[in-house]
């Protein structure tokens, strides 16, 4: 009890003296998040809104792939991805495992179902409202795609927030293709585990501490943004 | 625009819809303009038949025509019973509707807004606007795209009597004369009011066609009859 007092005071000390090691990986956790979750939003919010608003043969299919990819377990993605960027795999040739770059390419296999899935559902709401009054007026398919982006930008906040909770927690798939080496990949999930595993839990405590706070920090703006747009007219939250 | 010469005529045009026949075989031949109500109880078929007209719904069998050729969808404009707002500030909402935003499309979109006693509230989110407020804001929506037909779906429905007013006095002071308009009520005296034409229909078949002053006066269906007499609704 005594040394996880000593170990919570300690990690205070770390954050409070902003530790050199500490912010390193708390900025590389924040830079894998943001071009993951800016990427799974360029591509799955659009994809989302298009799968919503669109009928084609298999779009059942299509969309009961995308749920059930909502699931998937991030071990298994870090070793498909892994398998793919190793030396032997078909990407090998690039170079890219154990880098930053292959641990954003994980999580956004990761993300890109959530965020379209989501997406999907904020909108097929919105095509049952728009569809009729967008075909008797002949719309353009991409303009009825933009206008359902648009008028759901509120609700897509909080999809955007889930992408970005979901991506700073995952520790499955990053530490397998980023192999959790220090001042290149090592980010604040890997680095719990790997502090924990060697009892430095001073270091452990205080990237928890962080995690925890951002955690905290992301529910509370969805929670805020949620009730904000409950007051919105025309919300579908 | 619509005008005395032009025909709009039905042919044979039904729907079927999971083995249920909601529209039988029907065949009209009716003027390009005037107001003409489609007259019916509650589930006759009228909302089938209109967006049959509209386009929104694809007929088992038979076809529309205007004039000397197939309807363009670009003529026609639809309002529906529940009023579709964007959610945008109300003259962004009338601007939506248009392929290319011109500065006199601009004044006219406010011109019309105005008519629609809507000017005061051109930068509003149109989301805060009351139900009869949204459906003038559709009417005027749909004024902007200048159709040749304009398809109202019970417009006036659940809103307040003041926009129902408005609504029905900008239809035949500023809109019969210059294009065609079908609208759809079960309102005896809102058609009474507005129609030039009744076209009646009853359990999905139009059995009567005729002008308002003929139907109102001497119905020749037991139906209509009944219908007028307030027995069926």
């Amino acid at each position: 009890m005594n040394d996880i007092s000593e170990a919570f005071v300690s990690s205070l000390g770390l954050i409070l003296f902003l530790d050199a090691e500490l912010l390193e990986i708390i900025l590389l956790s924040f830079r894998i998040t943001f071009y993951a979750v800016l990427i799974s939003s360029i591509l799955g919010i659009p994809l989302g809104a298009f799968l919503a608003s669109t009928h084609f043969k298999f779009r059942n299919s299509v969309v009961s792939i995308l749920f059930g990819m909502m699931g998937l377990p991030p071990v298994v993605v870090g070793l498909f991805v892994y398998l793919i960027f190793s030396r032997s795999g078909s990407l090998g040739w690039m170079g890219l495992l154990y880098s930053p770059t292959v641990m954003i390419i994980a999580q956004v296999i990761l993300i890109l179902p959530i965020v379209c899935c989501l997406t999907f559902q904020i909108i097929e709401s919105l095509h049952t409202r728009y569809h009729e009054f967008f075909r008797s007026y002949r719309i353009a398919k991409l303009k009825s795609v933009i206008t359902y982006i648009v008028d759901s930008r509120f609700e897509l906040t909080t999809v955007v927030l889930a992408g970005i909770g979901r991506s700073i927690s995952e520790v499955g798939a990053i530490i397998i293709v980023g192999g959790n080496i220090d001042h290149i990949t090592r980010v604040m999930t890997t680095a719990i585990a790997l502090e924990t595993s060697k009892g430095n839990l001073d270091l452990a405590l205080g990237l928890g501490i962080i995690l925890l706070a951002t955690a905290i920090v992301l529910n509370g703006f969805i929670l805020f943004l949620r009730g904000k747009y409950l007051k919105t007219p025309g919300s579908t939250i | 625009m619509a005008s005395q010469d032009t025909q709009i005529n039905i042919n044979d045009l039904s729907f079927n819809i999971e083995g249920k026949t909601l529209l039988h075989n029907t065949n009209l031949s009716l003027n390009g303009d005037g107001i003409t109500v489609l007259l019916g109880a509650n589930g006759a078929g009228k909302t089938i038949f209109l967006k049959l007209l509209t386009g929104l719904l694809t007929p088992s069998s038979g076809s529309t025509t205007f004039q000397s050729g197939n309807l363009s969808i670009k003529t026609r404009a639809f309002v529906s019973q529940e009023p579709v707002i964007l959610r945008r500030t109300v003259l962004k909402n009338m601007l939506f509707v248009l392929e290319k935003i011109t500065s006199e499309k601009s004044t006219l979109a406010k011109e019309l807004l105005s008519l629609m006693g809507l000017d005061k509230k051109e930068n509003q989110n149109a989301l805060t606007l009351s139900a009869g407020e949204k459906q003038r804001l559709c009417l005027a929506r749909a004024i902007i795209t200048d159709p040749e037909i304009l398809l109202l779906d019970e417009p006036t429905a659940n809103i307040e009597p003041n926009s129902t007013t408005l609504i029905e006095k900008y239809l035949i002071q500023k809109v019969r004369s210059s294009r065609k308009i079908f609208f759809v009520t079960h309102d005896i005296n809102q058609a009474r009011r507005l129609a030039d034409e009744i076209v009646f229909i009853h359990n999905g078949r139009v059995i009567e066609h005729s002008s308002a002053e003929n139907f109102f006066e001497n119905p020749k269906t037991r139906e209509a009859r009944k219908y007028i007499s307030g027995k069926i609704n």
